[in-house]
């Protein structure tokens, strides 16, 4: 399928905090209540319209668990937008923010789009975390800030589309230098100026087809 | 020094492989880089070190290594010199045994190269130095570095990828390259991220994301295409690398369009049959091939496979291997893979199985591929692996494809008598029935696939009758034919008690199936047809509708207890699932003989047996208590006797209950009151 702009996501944060369910809620629309522990880096894919224009998002959901970071570290550079996700019935997922942030900015290109994701809001009755203290710490980290659930879906279209409306009115700004590939961000093929046709694709091949049977 | 050459002679038993004027002229040189202020000096010392490298390297490596590492350190700002460095490293710890260093024989005993590399490694800080001077642009720093990383790749693979996982931007540096305008380091680069590459998901996946598939098309663009050179293989090998057996990069490549990039690839061009296939392209092809299948390898998530599918049919790619199927002058090798991946593009998906099925060959008449490809596999002048390929492709024709089954099965069927035109199905009677053994065992296996889970085309075949000249029979004397009717049979009777019926009525049926099992003595792989029999006797039980008079379950349970013993039974069909033969046909569904000898067990057929052959031993085994005086219905006593105990128990609880809530009623009426 054509799209107009591809966009680059990594989604990062403590481990069980719901990143690969995520995911699964916005490229499948489903939940999956037992998630096996994501290996490394698992990748993701859905199109999404802002603006009438269509936009590919190719997310790289990574693993949470200390031993990977430093393999998550190689996919800052190349990402345009990131979803950091805590838990909000867990605190310490929280409080490693900081960590995580430092992480991310040290690593990423200065553009990179972060949006901060409060997630299993459907789990009010153990919340550990205020809505409050996540909107404190987006403003103070001047990050965007929202409230998901995985589970009902809640807010999840939202959290990546979001994500990616900032995106795009960066590159409408001309922060981002979008023939750089190295920000996370390509043209669409049928948008790009260099690119001519590639020869025999769709009509030649179907002529030709005709031709031999 | 004398302490560390004293050292290497205990290592290296003492042999007089010193030389002390180039010993010492070593040792000088080593010191002048380590102790000269000048950095003209050092640079001599270096480029001196350099040409020494390859003749004494055990030399330059053992008094060398720390003294080169701090130079690239310190001396970084000097291209000159850090290519010195870079390059001696290189010669250092290469595994390969340069001309100079010939009349040492010590390089024969011990790999100096290889001892040295790991001294090298042993700090990983090394490697992200090496990795810092591919940022530098001057060639002379650049390309040693490509140069040195690639030759700890080659010998110590692991180890560099655990390394280069964890330096900061080590693949994105690796990466880089690519886009590099010198062609010989971009060349370079290429062969260095094959090896890198390979088995390691983690760099795998962070290659693709660093754009790794744009680039790599690029690059085959700008070299050609499948008419380039050896680097459009390196390209396709590298992406071949980051593919297999990475449902993350499989799902990234179908997600990114590249299939579409692929499928012009496979458009051959018109005067192909003038200009011919040129060795390098036949290389390029296979790889391509061979892509295609990492995409829809049976062996990947159903959901994926079925997506590529799909993408691989709406951007013609489907046609256009069809196209290399029927084109003239493919070199065979290139057409077995082919017909190999037409398989794999179709298997299970059956729109793409209705477009092979219309794909017409252009011969005159006009007659279906499948007509044409069958002739092949019942021809046993074609080559053995062309002829694998055919059942293969025609197996995935008919995987899940009901109405596949049911349009071969329709051509065999006695209305169709008078029909002219050759069919599938006369294609594998007559290989069923003709006196090449290899052919038969093609044509039963492929008629077995017709009946797969498809209990009205097993009854179907049965109103035929499966003859075509009279006298004309299969070439049982040998094991091979025997095994393809064997599974063929399997196949057919398995959940059709219809077709167990006309089977026992055959005269002298049982009579051989009962005289293969009890054998107690064979030879070359007959135990696979001795275990066959059983099984298919077994079949004949568990799929047994008692309506043959003499072969009642319980009969033929007696049978096989009185003629064979149950204890050679169960060991006929044990000896199945453990024979090798089994274990590598059960592997994958296509067949991956080399040789027509290893032709004997099917895919399929593997996993039926896989499946019945508890059923079997469950039926024989109830049919025995049944003799032994125990019925089914004593059984259900014994289950009786502990459900009575359970009412029982459930019973008192019940009265429990009642009582307590009586007490609690009282009870709470004395409190109001």
């Amino acid at each position: 399928m054509s799209y107009a702009y591809l966009f680059k996501y990594i989604i990062i944060g403590d481990t069980g905090v719901g990143k690969s369910c995520l995911l699964l809620q916005f490229t499948d629309k489903r939940f999956q209540p037992v998630h096996d522990l994501t290996i490394g880096v698992e990748f993701g894919a859905r199109m999404i319209t802002i603006d009438s224009k269509q936009i590919k998002l190719q997310i790289w959901d990574t693993a949470g668990q200390e031993a990977f970071r430093s393999i998550t570290r190689s996919y800052y550079r190349g990402a345009a937008g990131a979803l950091l996700v805590y838990d909000i019935t867990r605190r310490e997922t929280f409080n490693h923010l900081t960590t995580w942030l430092d992480d991310a900015r040290q690593h990423s290109n200065s553009n990179m789009v972060i949006m901060l994701i409060g997630n299993k809001s459907d789990l009010e009755s153990r919340r550990e975390v205020k809505k409050e203290e996540g909107e404190a710490f987006a403003r103070e980290h001047g990050l965007v800030f929202m409230e998901t659930s995985a589970k009902t879906a809640a807010n999840v279209e939202e959290a990546f589309i979001n994500t990616a409306k900032e995106i795009y009115e960066k590159i409408q700004e001309g922060v981002f230098d979008i023939n750089n590939e190295a920000n996370g961000i390509k043209i669409g093929p049928q948008h790009s100026p260099t690119n001519p046709s590639l020869p025999g694709t769709g009509g030649a091949g179907g002529s030709q087809g005709s031709g031999c049977c | 020094m004398e302490y560390f050459r004293s050292g290497l002679k205990s290592v290296f038993g003492g042999t007089s492989f010193w030389k002390p004027t180039d010993g010492t002229r070593n040792e000088r040189l080593v010191s002048r880089v380590s102790t000269s202020t000048l950095l003209e000096d050092r640079r001599d010392a270096c480029r001196a070190l350099k040409a020494l490298s390859k003749k004494y390297r055990l030399e330059v490596g053992a008094q060398g290594m720390d003294v080169l590492r701090q130079v690239l350190e310190l001396d970084r700002n000097d291209p000159d010199i850090v290519g010195y460095c870079l390059d001696t490293l290189c010669n250092v710890t290469s595994k390969e045994i340069f001309e100079e260093e010939g009349e040492n024989d010590i390089n024969m005993k011990v790999n100096v190269g290889e001892q040295f590399t790991e001294m090298f490694l042993k700090n990983s800080e090394n490697i992200t130095l090496v990795l810092s001077f591919l940022e530098e642009y001057d060639f002379r720093v650049r390309w040693p570095a490509v140069k040195l990383l690639t030759s700890l790749i080659d010998s110590k693979p692991k180890e560099i990828q655990d390394i280069i996982l964890v330096s900061p931007m080590g693949v994105s540096k690796l990466m880089d390259l690519l886009l590099e305008n010198r062609e010989v380091i971009r060349n370079s680069a290429l062969i260095l991220l094959i090896n890198l590459t390979k088995s390691n998901a983690n760099i795998q996946k962070i290659v693709a994301f660093e754009n790794a598939f744009d680039r790599l098309f690029d690059i085959i663009k700008e070299e050609g295409g499948t008419d380039g050179g050896i680097v459009v293989e390196d390209c396709l090998l590298l992406m071949l690398n980051l593919l297999k057996n990475n449902t993350s990069n499989i799902n990234f490549f179908k997600e990114g369009s590249y299939i579409q990039k692929l499928a012009p690839m496979f458009i051959l061009p018109p005067n192909l049959e003038e200009i011919g296939w040129s060795p390098q392209k036949i290389s390029n092809f296979h790889c391509l091939l061979e892509l295609i299948r990492t995409l829809v390898s049976p062996n990947n998530p159903v959901q994926i496979i079925t997506a590529c599918q799909k993408t691989m049919r709406n951007t013609d790619l489907l046609e256009a291997l069809c196209n290399i199927l029927m084109a003239s002058g493919v070199p065979a090798d290139i057409l077995t893979e082919t017909i190999n991946t037409v398989g794999e593009v179709i298997r299970g998906n059956l729109t793409n199985q209705e477009y092979f099925a219309n794909v017409l060959a252009p011969s005159n008449p006009p007659r279906p591929a499948i007509v044409v490809l069958l002739m092949s596999m019942v021809n046993e002048k074609q080559p053995f692996t062309l002829r694998c390929a055919v059942l293969y492709c025609f197996e995935c024709f008919l995987f899940k494809n009901e109405i596949g089954q049911e349009l071969v099965i329709q051509t065999l069927l006695p209305s169709n008598a008078g029909n002219t035109t050759l069919t599938t199905g006369q294609l594998l009677c007559s290989g069923l029935f003709s006196n090449d053994y290899l052919s038969n065992w093609f044509s039963a296996v492929a008629l077995s696939h017709c009946l797969i889970e498809n209990p009205a085309q097993k009854e179907q075949l049965l109103r035929v009758l499966l003859a075509t000249n009279l006298g004309a029979q299969p070439h049982t004397s040998k094991l091979q034919a025997k095994l393809g009717i064997l599974m063929l049979l399997a196949n057919w009777m398995a959940y059709c008690p219809p077709a167990v019926k006309i089977f026992l009525n055959v005269p002298g049926a049982m009579a051989f199936l009962t005289a293969q099992t009890s054998a107690s003595e064979y030879d070359n792989n007959e135990e696979l047809l001795q275990g066959l029999c059983a099984f298919v006797m077994g079949l004949c039980v568990a799929f047994n509708d008692n309506s043959v008079p003499n072969y009642s379950k319980e009969n033929l349970s007696q049978l096989i207890e009185k003629r064979v013993t149950t204890e050679t039974y169960s060991k006929k069909l044990g000896e199945m699932s453990r024979h090798e033969v089994y274990a590598k046909a059960a592997k994958q569904p296509q067949i991956r003989a080399k040789h027509s000898s290893e032709l004997l067990l099917e895919f399929e057929f593997c996993k039926l047996f896989k499946v019945l052959e508890g059923v079997i031993i469950q039926a024989l085994g109830i049919q025995r208590d049944l003799s032994n005086g125990i019925s089914e219905l004593s059984l259900s006593e014994r289950e009786n006797a502990l459900l009575l105990q359970y009412k029982e128990l459930i019973r008192e609880q019940d009265k429990k209950l009642q009582e307590l809530q009586k007490i609690s009623t009282i009870s709470r009426r004395k409190i109001k009151n």
